[in-house]
């Protein structure tokens, strides 16, 4: 949830930078008019760029969210094989839970399979070996 | 009293976004809490569906699988036709379909579902790996070994696959094959403590000097990544004795696994204390 001070912050830095940059714009074609080229920007004009530049710079930061570690393994210290073992693509639901959690007023016959039951998996797989 | 009305109204949106936050982060590190995942979800859908906005669409696709595992092929039904309504003729959905037939065991349309979904796009990766799932799950190993490793001849990038065939590979005991497969994800993800540590499992599991030489290597390899690692630890204690106790080492080799044998066993009781310090606070 981006708060939205800071995000007037960054608005109100933007618009700073931009208003010092047509400024300076300004100020060198006016330079250009009078003939005077070798006069530097004047000092408000690089002050208000360099602050405009501080204050977004620290608006955003505060905008884009929580750092991480530089260390690419810190970020891992606390995965545990208990998620790092699940592969989405692959999950299978032949396991207890389609029994566990069934409620107990409904059927069992919803397995199409009969035989299943007759056959548990391992002797099914011993029998393949025949 | 309007005070207390907006109280409430503020606790009901804290609780709204943290379920929302809490679907999210299991989401996103593969949770497989399913009884949770309903619990809430099912919560989410039913009271707050308008506050989620377009998040929505995802929490169905997470609550519809999760309510596959628990066997509440109702909610899998409602959430699969709201997709279904939502996102007509998507592959995605096709799929929900096909793992909801999977969970049903009706493995042959399940099966024609997914073909169907690879005859309009041949390079549909999560509909192939379905059909490698229905090979599991039908106890057919030899054949989903080969299927998988077809696929990552392909689509070598595959982190997943190749973590998966690994542990199929250490399902048939070729632990050899297992130990290749791990290593591919220990290329792709070299600061990843755990694929380190289960690399050096399977390695001490081959046994033989030479291997338990390199599970011990992989085991300090695995807890230099992380510290904190106990199984590692335990791993490295393990493989040292068991190098020490061989009588094919000579003394020097002996001495330096006692050591660090030793090294192990204090820095285990070290963390039990730690642990145990903890617990008393």
């Amino acid at each position: 949830m981006v708060s939205s001070f800071w995000r007037d912050v960054v608005g109100v830095g933007l618009f700073a930078l931009a208003h010092a940059a047509f400024s300076a714009a300004q100020h060198r074609s006016y330079m250009r008019l009078t003939e005077k080229e070798n006069e530097t920007l004047p000092i408000d004009i690089v002050l208000q760029t360099l602050l405009a530049f501080v204050l977004t710079i620290y608006g955003i930061v505060h905008i884009s969210g929580e750092f991480k570690d530089m260390d690419a393994s810190s970020e891992l210290k606390n995965k545990t094989f208990d998620t790092l073992r699940n592969h989405p693509s692959f999950y299978m639901f032949n396991h207890r839970g389609r029994v566990l959690f069934c409620s107990p007023d409904r059927e069992v016959s919803n397995i199409p399979n009969a035989e299943a039951l007759r056959n548990p998996l391992r002797l099914r797989k011993l029998k393949h070996l025949h | 009293t309007p005070v207390q009305t907006d109280w409430r109204v503020n606790v009901l949106i804290i609780v709204f976004t943290e379920m929302r936050d809490k679907l999210r982060k299991w989401r996103e590190d593969n949770h497989r809490n399913s009884e949770q995942i309903v619990d809430v979800g099912e919560e989410l859908i039913n009271e707050h569906a308008s506050k989620l906005g377009d998040d929505i669409w995802i929490i169905y696709e997470q609550v519809m699988i999760a309510a596959l595992d628990c066997s509440r092929d109702d909610l899998a039904w409602t959430c699969l036709q709201e997709l279904k309504r939502q996102f007509p003729g998507s592959q995605r959905v096709k799929r929900l379909a096909g793992m909801r037939l999977e969970a049903l065991e009706k493995y042959e349309d399940a099966s024609k579902q997914y073909d169907s979904i690879l005859q309009d796009d041949p390079t549909n990766t999560a509909a192939r790996k379905r059909k490698i799932s229905i090979l599991k799950a039908q106890g057919k190993s030899a054949e989903a070994i080969r299927e998988l490793n077809e696929y990552l001849e392909q689509f070598v990038g595959d982190q997943e696959a190749w973590h998966e065939l690994s542990e199929l590979y250490i399902n048939e005991h070729d632990y050899g094959k297992a130990a290749f497969c791990l290593e591919e994800l220990m290329m792709t993800n070299p600061h990843n403590h755990l694929y380190c540590e289960q690399y050096a499992e399977v390695k001490y599991t081959q046994g033989g000097l030479e291997n338990l030489e390199l599970s011990r290597k992989y085991f300090a390899q695995a807890l230099k990544l992380n510290n904190r690692n106990m199984r590692a630890l335990f791993g490295l204690y393990m493989s040292a004795s068991h190098i020490a106790a061989s009588p094919k080492v000579n003394a020097t080799v002996k001495k330096a696994n006692v050591k660090y044998a030793t090294w192990a066993t204090n820095q285990i009781n070290r963390a039990y204390q730690v642990s145990y310090a903890r617990c008393l606070l």
